[in-house]
């Protein structure tokens, strides 16, 4: 295929504004796929993602239109998720395209998720094409929305279509508009090969299978290849490009988009961002953009019954087949026993783990509170990092402790600016630069602690802005702050699960607000229980939760043993799902109290 | 064979605020309904082979709801309604080989009839619901009989013959009810009664208490005074020459109650009338709770049950625990995971230990709930489970 027939794209848009619905429509109306042949097998091929509303993978499809020139045209439609936590892996998607379709809803306009796409296709150099969605439904206002995105970027408000991806109408425009106005890829197929990869997915059979989109060169079966940053080799065995399913093609030139399989062990061969390249004739340049995966939020993962380890060693082995993002090593708890230390890109990624493991491999965990990774410079000036915070080292053995900050951005409401600074400002950011997107938008700058984001304040964030509020942030630097560790005794033994690395300012606060929490947490025992919050030696914060002094219905009434035997074994699987510190049970919400801390943070 | 039985006799007089027992309120009960109905209910169970009575009963218990509100002469036909003739009948002297039939009673309604009729039918245990001695607490509790009745209950039960009688007490009361616990034991014993039956209040959903509380009215009912209260109880009985043979009896040496302890040793037991339950052959089922429903059930089927289960060696496990520690004999148990929360337990004065079993101190009986979990948690078996049928469970532990 010529690459002048050839259009990649992708569609960007505020959740809900109808994404999905117009992608599905595209599929139809080029006859690629009926609607619940789509919703069943291709976009959302992940429960979870079809659950949350959310993309986590990416993936590309290949339609052919027929456009009024009467040429016949390839539209490649590459799926982009739709959160900060993959920013990296949206970024390296746009790369692949030439265009994007910007979808705003009639009814509620330019929302914070739109500016962020926007920005991000723009920052890749992506021609527009924006669009008002719903414009069937009684409440739109279509002339209005197209006003007010023409002045967002500076275009002829006559450029920005109307569609219903409801019923269809403006849809065969929208497939004109992405003909027309996306420029066509270029690339020479002769060039030494040069293919990025954004996205990858593991599959039994084939293995690791990369989505690609080919820049220079020809990709084609037989092909000895590798990779920019893993020194590995592979021969390709079958290229194609994705339909309902995989539809093997004899070649990928420039400009096409589709996948290759080459046997390849797992996807941390097939790097999103990196570079496929011929091994017989490596192309002097890399693709630009290519970024490690760095884990940015670490937390504990441990079976909730003690003879579940290896069962959560083997799903997590498995998981990372198709999650090279995802890092894991042995770890040992007092207080949780034998668990792995994991390595994600954001919460968000942490949470899908933890919901794949529980529904995919039946695992059931508990989960230490997540944290960031410090970097320690010791007394004796050696170097250590540190994963989890019980184990940062004695006060007396460190020079100093150094975090990750991050560039955050803030799209919101001007009306919630007020909001947004208290909020970053009780989190130890620090405001940067604020500028009006428009008469009643604003975008906020602030350097914040990562350690700070990690904990519940995307949370905070949108209950501050009435859900509008929309995060990206950006890794920026490690710097120095006075941090130390909070301990947490119980029964006047450090209870390692509780440990948390925090600033000294807000240690007292913070200490007393997680006993005080536990206190509730932790049921009665037969003894009373002391729990204590500590800086090294120093206690700061005492609760006690009182001993039990009656769990007993003595009579058994008329032999009804029945009734007795179902109280008891209620109590018995309550029981069983606690964890045993020294002789005191710890139920698993506990090792998560931090996070329920809401108001009660300094 | 089964040797136990407990027909259940649901009518009162009243309904005190905590009762969630199954009871009709009724001052003129249907007393011949109500033999019939066991009547007809025992034929049918023992045409279905679930009722193989041993050829001498070794205990048979008419409990209630207030079984002395009925007719006498009606308690004094259960023998023969069992099939027993007049073998078991008359009175006769307590001893391993006889019948030992206890009746409940209500002091109020425990009149000298009542007393003369059980005693000749062969009744020979009584076991009084007196709850309190204090008029301030009875009214409170929606009682009908005062203090002195207490007493004098006790005097009508010796005079026709019968000595062996149960006081029940509660305690646990919520603080507004001003009642001197430690008064009440000691009129208790003033009475020598051979066996005393202790029960802590709990607020059951359904009763009067449990709207009271619920809304406000009444404090909830404090652990630390139901800790309190037991443990006194424990002390004054003991030295009073009481054995504290269970978790919520005593009893002078040889007046332990044979029909309680079937429950708690595994004995099959028979129960007839709403809401009885029974034990036999692997096997629990109950009744119809309401009297209207089963009664309504028995004339239309010839039973009252209302659901049955296996017991199974996991179930039977929990059960045997639970049952083994609520007794002075406690239980046989073995194991490296049992020593290790056995000397946890030790340690913290709620259990004693020896070669032989593990048994509760009153202490730990006030954790009875909590210590059986426990315990079965430590007996669970890691990695092999033992077949299902096979009573492996029993094997290293019996109670
Ligand atoms: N009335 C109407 N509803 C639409 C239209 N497009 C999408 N929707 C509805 O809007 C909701 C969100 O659409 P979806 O495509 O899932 O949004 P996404 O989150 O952007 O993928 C769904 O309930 C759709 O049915 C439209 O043109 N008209
Ligand atoms: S006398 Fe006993 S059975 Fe009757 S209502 Fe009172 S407590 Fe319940």
């Amino acid at each position: 295929m010529p690459t002048d027939r050839i259009r990649n794209f992708c569609i960007i848009a505020h959740i809900d504004h109808g994404k999905s619905t117009l992608a599905d429509r595209l599929l139809e109306a080029t006859a690629t796929l009926d609607s619940r042949q789509m919703r069943d097998q291709v976009l959302d091929s992940n429960e979870l993602e079809r659950e949350r509303g959310i993309t986590i993978k990416l993936h590309a499809v290949r339609m052919t239109h027929r456009a009024e020139d009467g040429r016949d045209y390839v539209l490649n439609l590459i799926d982009t998720p739709g959160h900060v936590d993959f920013a990296y892996e949206v970024s390296r998607s746009l790369a692949a395209c030439e265009g994007a379709i910007l979808v705003v809803d009639a009814t509620q306009g330019v929302q914070a998720q739109t500016l962020s796409n926007l920005f991000l296709a723009l920052d890749a150099e992506l021609e527009i094409v924006p669009i008002v969605n719903k414009i069937d439904l009684p409440g739109a206002e279509p002339e209005r929305r197209r006003h007010e995105i023409a002045e967002l970027m500076g275009i002829d408000p006559e450029s920005v279509l109307e569609v219903s991806a409801k019923d269809g109408t403006g849809v065969e425009a929208v497939l004109e508009a992405v003909v027309d106005r996306i420029p066509p890829p270029a690339g020479d197929p002769s060039d030494p090969l040069r293919a990025l990869i954004f996205d990858s997915y593991y599959d039994q059979y084939l293995g690791a299978v990369p989505s690609v989109r080919i820049f220079d060169g020809t990709l084609r079966p037989g092909m000895s290849m590798t990779f920019g940053a893993v020194d590995a080799r592979y021969e390709v065995t079958q290229v194609g490009h994705m339909r309902l399913g995989r539809v093997p093609s004899a070649s990928l030139g420039p400009g096409d988009v589709g996948y290759v399989v080459a046997a390849i062990k797992a996807v941390s061969d097939t790097r999103s961002g990196d570079t496929i390249l011929d091994a017989a004739d490596r192309a002097g340049e890399l693709l630009p953009g290519y970024q490690e995966v760095r884990p940015m939020v670490f937390a504990g993962l441990y079976p909730s019954e003690s003879d579940g380890y290896e069962e959560l060693r083997d799903a997590l082995q498995r998981l990372r087949l198709n999650d090279a993002a995802l890092q894991f090593e042995p770890e040992t708890s007092r207080a949780l026993g034998f668990g792995f230390r994991c390595g994600f890109l954001g919460l968000l990624h942490l949470e899908i783990v933890q919901e794949r493991l529980d529904r995919e491999f039946d695992v059931k965990l508990v989960s230490t509170v997540p944290n960031v990774k410090y970097e320690v410079v010791m007394a004796d000036r050696r170097r250590i990092v540190v994963e989890n915070p019980s184990m940062l080292p004695d006060r007396a053995l460190v020079e100093s402790v150094a975090e990750p900050v991050v560039s955050a951005r803030i799209v919101a409401p001007s009306a919630y600016i007020g909001n947004v600074q208290r909020l970053c400002h009780e989190r130890r950011g620090a405001f940067k630069s604020m500028s009006y997107l428009d008469p009643h938008r604003v975008e906020m700058e602030f350097e914040l602690p990562l350690a700070e984001i990690v904990l519940d304040f995307y949370d905070r964030l949108k209950s501050g802005t009435r859900g509008y509020a929309a995060l990206d942030y950006e890794f920026l630097e490690y710097r120095p702050g006075d941090l130390i560790k909070l301990d947490v005794m119980v029964n006047r033994e450090v209870v390692d699960a509780f440990s948390v690395i925090i600033h000294r300012e807000n240690a007292y606060h913070h200490g007393r607000a997680l006993v005080r929490k536990l206190r509730e947490l932790i049921p009665r025992q037969q003894f009373e229980v002391a729990l204590q919050a500590a800086i090294g030696n120093q206690i700061i914060a005492r609760e006690t939760v009182k001993a039990v002094r009656k769990n007993v219905t003595a009579k058994c009434y008329g032999g009804d043993i029945t009734r007795k035997r179902k109280l008891l074994e209620r109590q018995r699987e309550g029981k069983k799902r606690m964890k045993q510190v020294g002789s005191v049970e710890i139920p698993q919400e506990a090792f998560m109290a931090v996070l329920q801390l809401d108001g009660e943070r300094a | 064979m089964i040797a136990h039985v407990y027909v259940h006799a649901p009518f009162c007089a009243r309904r005190c605020v905590y009762c969630d027992f199954a009871v009709t309120v009724n001052r003129t009960p249907a007393g011949a309904t109500w033999l019939a109905a066991v009547s007809r209910e025992f034929g049918t169970l023992r045409a279905w082979g679930d009722a193989p009575l041993a050829p001498e009963l070794d205990t048979l218990y008419v409990g209630g709801g207030t079984p002395s509100l009925l007719d006498p002469r009606l308690v004094g036909r259960l023998p023969a309604a069992l099939g027993r003739g007049n073998r078991n009948a008359g009175p006769k002297r307590d001893g391993p080989e006889t019948l030992e039939w206890t009746a409940e009673a209500n002091p109020e309604s425990f009149t000298e009839a009542v007393a003369r009729e059980w005693a000749a039918a062969g009744v020979n245990r009584i076991s009084f619901g007196v709850q309190s001695f204090d008029r301030a607490t009875t009214e409170w509790m929606g009682r009908l009989h005062s203090p002195s009745d207490a007493e004098a209950a006790v005097a009508r039960a010796r005079t026709a013959g019968v000595d062996n009688l149960s006081l029940d007490l509660i305690f646990g009361l919520p603080d507004t009810v001003s009642r001197s616990w430690e008064t009440d034991l000691h009129r208790a014993l003033d009475l020598s009664p051979p066996h005393v039956s202790l029960y802590g209040l709990t607020v059951e959903k359904g009763t009067q208490l449990f709207r009271d509380v619920t809304s406000g009215r009444t404090p909830r009912p404090s652990h630390a005074r139901y800790q309190e209260e037991y443990l006194l109880a424990a002390e004054l009985l003991a030295d009073a020459g009481y054995e504290h043979y269970e978790v919520s009896n005593f009893a002078l040496p040889g007046f332990a109650s044979r029909h309680n302890r079937a429950y708690w040793s595994g004995a099959s037991y028979l129960g007839l009338g709403n809401g009885a339950h029974s034990f036999h052959d692997g096997r629990r089922w109950w009744n119809e709770r309401e009297w209207e429903e089963y009664a309504a059930l028995v004339a239309q089927n010839g039973h009252g049950r209302a659901g049955q289960e296996r017991t199974s060696p996991k179930r039977s496990r929990l059960e045997s625990v639970w049952l083994g520690l609520r007794t002075a004999q406690g239980l046989e148990v073995a194991g490296r995971s049992v020593d290790r929360v056995v000397r946890r337990w030790e340690a913290r004065g709620l259990a004693t230990r020896d070669d032989t079993a593990v048994r509760l101190t009153p202490l730990g009986w006030l954790l009875l709930d909590d210590l059986a979990v426990e315990l079965d948690l430590a007996l669970q078996p890691v990695a092999h489970p033992p077949p299902v049928d096979a009573p492996a469970d029993r094997a290293n532990l019996s109670t």
